[in-house]
């Protein structure tokens, strides 16, 4: 294999690592703070692929739409979420962890039957916005500049929510929530308001990598289950609810996954299952995740 | 008094529930000469799926173990019996009974895996290695004939009439739920229920939780391999899409609807469940919608699912009983 074959190779894998990263550092933030594994997190995701579509195409007039999109796109996620928080969510937090996975499950029904409903069953694309389409050249091979943003940006929101989580009063009043509730509660903290809070910051973040993923390739039904499997495997061999885990996680199963391809097209799918099998039985609380 | 209106219900209840029994056995029997072959089928497809749902909730109600993967071993039994029945030449029968020992020595393979994890863990292991399962399925199309599936089962001649068929799966599945309310109403039985309260106190009297865990998923991974192996039979084909998570999920679905800490759950689940099916999905297109708001609201108002729902009623019938008692004893 040659030099320039490997660096395509790890830039894809890598640009697709960080879309996952987004959606699975949700995922782990919601999980570290609300003690809920929410399996509905991909449909929320592809809720907000399906919004930006509806914004870049209902706007494609106006200038820079999709740098529009990309700020409301992931906020209107972020309100379907507190809705599915307020509503359903907040009533099972004292139930048994079985009914956490069955209400969310349903959720992906609900979700997708209506996306399914609003948006149909066909292909949509989003075309890469000025000025980071078109390509660069990297050791001699044209490489698309958009995943090069990819990569920016997953970088850029890994940085902002590490400094968001310990710089700020929002982010340590987050964490004592996390560290415990009660406490927390005793202190004067308005436990519910951040659950709702975090839980639609997961939401933002699923809709942000739903906003930025179509120009790379389509919005369509199904891409709900493509990531949250993708995502799950991402956590665990992170560590549930540790950000940095889910960064290292991404990377990890990027590079997996597209070297996988590679080497073994047939099997790609099942590296990601066998490294997380691998890290469950010798360091189950994963990378950088701590001991229970 | 009040003790012997008490009595006088309770053993009413358990005449009432033999009458039930007898009856439910009576209508299964002349089923076949009351409907059509549309709905034989029907029926056929709820006996297989209450056989499977009833073998996850060994697991899921029994024990307390949440698996997202019980499709995996399902998939296991029925391309187990797939394979036997096109590539060997061995007997029918025995290739039905290879289903549920492969899918349990897989199962305990698996098992290892999953019972070293709790919880959340738990619930990923399982669904990692039912995709695992899946992908090996989907890719590997020389043997398993990838999403081609395999299609045309040598089936006895006996067995090629769906009323004959019906009745064979109705003799294998009932035998398989008597086994399996054995195993619940044993002593091994009350252990498992012992580690779905309270597993750190069941570790303290002396037992080894992961072992019967273990123990739990091997069985129950046997009864979905039977389960598999039936509908590999009845459906004269196998897909990878038995392995789908879609399908554990449908289990899963099927044991709350019914209520998984009765019994009888899953089998009242598996019915409600595929005659729900079929009427909504006749009417829309949208049936995972409401299959999605179904299951909302029974996580939301009603998680005993229909049978704690019933057994409920009748418990606060005894409480109005003993009530009542009370009250004659005291005037």
């Amino acid at each position: 294999m040659r030099i320039e074959v490997i660096a395509a190779q790890a830039l894809s894998g890598l640009s697709v690592g960080m879309v996952l990263f987004l959606i699975a550092a949700g995922l782990s933030i919601i999980f570290g703070t609300l003690k809920v594994l929410n399996l509905a997190h991909g449909s929320i995701y592809m809720v907000g692929a399906f919004i930006c579509y509806t914004f870049t195409s209902t706007f494609a007039h106006v200038i820079g739409v999709f740098w529009w999109t990309l700020i409301l796109a992931p906020i209107a996620t972020a309100l379907v979420g507190g809705l599915i928080e307020i509503f359903l969510l907040r009533r099972i937090y004292a139930e048994e962890m079985l009914y956490q996975y069955i209400l969310t499950f349903g959720l992906i029904l609900v979700l997708g039957e209506m996306c399914k409903l609003i948006w149909g069953v066909g292909y949509h694309t989003v075309s890469v916005p000025w000025p980071v389409n078109g390509s660069v050249p990297i050791l001699g091979i044209s490489f698309p500049v958009y995943n090069l943003f990819l990569i920016g940006c997953g970088i850029a929101v890994f940085v902002g929510l590490l400094f968001f989580m310990h710089y700020t009063g929002l982010g340590s009043t987050i964490r004592a929530v996390t560290y415990n509730r009660e406490m927390a509660n005793a202190l004067g903290i308005n436990v519910p308001m951040v659950y709702t809070g975090v839980f639609m910051l997961g939401c933002w973040l699923a809709g942000l990598a739903g906003t930025l993923m179509p120009p790379m390739s389509v919005v369509a039904l199904g891409a709900d289950m493509e990531v949250i499997i993708g995502c799950f495997i991402i956590v665990v061999i992170g560590g549930l609810g540790s950000l940095p885990g889910a960064f290292i996680g991404a990377i990890i199963l990027g590079l997996l996954t597209s070297f996988g391809i590679f080497i073994v097209p047939r099997l790609a799918v099942a590296f990601g299952f066998i490294l997380m099998i691998i890290i469950l039985v010798i360091r189950p609380w994963g990378l950088m995740g701590k001991p229970e | 008094m009040e003790r012997m209106e008490m009595k006088g219900f309770l053993e009413r209840v358990v005449v009432i529930k033999r009458l039930w029994l007898a009856m439910a056995v009576a209508f299964f029997v002349v089923l076949p000469f009351l409907i059509g072959k549309g709905w034989l089928s029907l029926v056929n497809e709820m006996l297989i799926m209450a056989l499977a749902a009833s073998g996850l909730n060994l697991m899921l109600g029994y024990t307390g173990m949440v698996s997202f993967g019980p499709a995996g071993l399902y998939a296991v039994g029925a391309y187990t019996t797939a394979l036997f029945l096109t590539k060997t030449g061995i007997p029918f029968v025995i290739a039905i009974v290879a289903g549920p020992i492969v899918a349990g020595a897989v199962g305990a393979i698996v098992g290892w895996f999953c019972v070293r994890r709790t919880h959340v863990y738990f619930a990923l292991l399982t669904l990692a290695f039912a995709q695992i399962i899946w992908t090996i399925i989907f890719e590997w199309y020389g043997f398993t004939g990838g999403d081609n599936g395999i299609v045309g089962m040598p089936v006895p001649d006996l067995l090629m009439s769906i009323s004959h068929y019906y009745y064979f799966s109705l003799v294998v599945v009932v035998i398989c739920l008597i086994l399996l309310w054995m195993i619940g109403n044993s002593p091994f039985g009350k252990i498992l229920q012992a580690i779905r309260e309270n597993p750190g106190r069941t570790e303290f009297i002396g037992i080894n939780v992961k072992r019967y865990q273990l123990i739990a998923f091997v069985l129950s991974s046997a009864f979905l391999g039977a389960a598999g192996s039936l509908f590999c039979g009845f459906s004269d084909s196998v897909f990878p899409d038995y392995a789908h998570w879609a399908k554990s999920t449908d289990m899963i679905v099927i044991c709350l609807l019914g209520g998984m800490y009765n019994f009888a759950g899953p089998i009242i689940g598996s019915i409600v469940y595929i005659l729900l099916s079929k009427l909504i999905s006749s009417y829309t297109m949208y049936w995972m919608l409401f299959l999605g708001i179904i299951v909302v609201l029974l996580v939301l108002f009603m998680r005993g699912g229909i049978m704690g729902f019933i057994s409920e009623k009748l418990s606060s019938k005894i409480q109005e009983i003993r009530l009542r008692g009370q009250y004659d004893t005291g005037s």
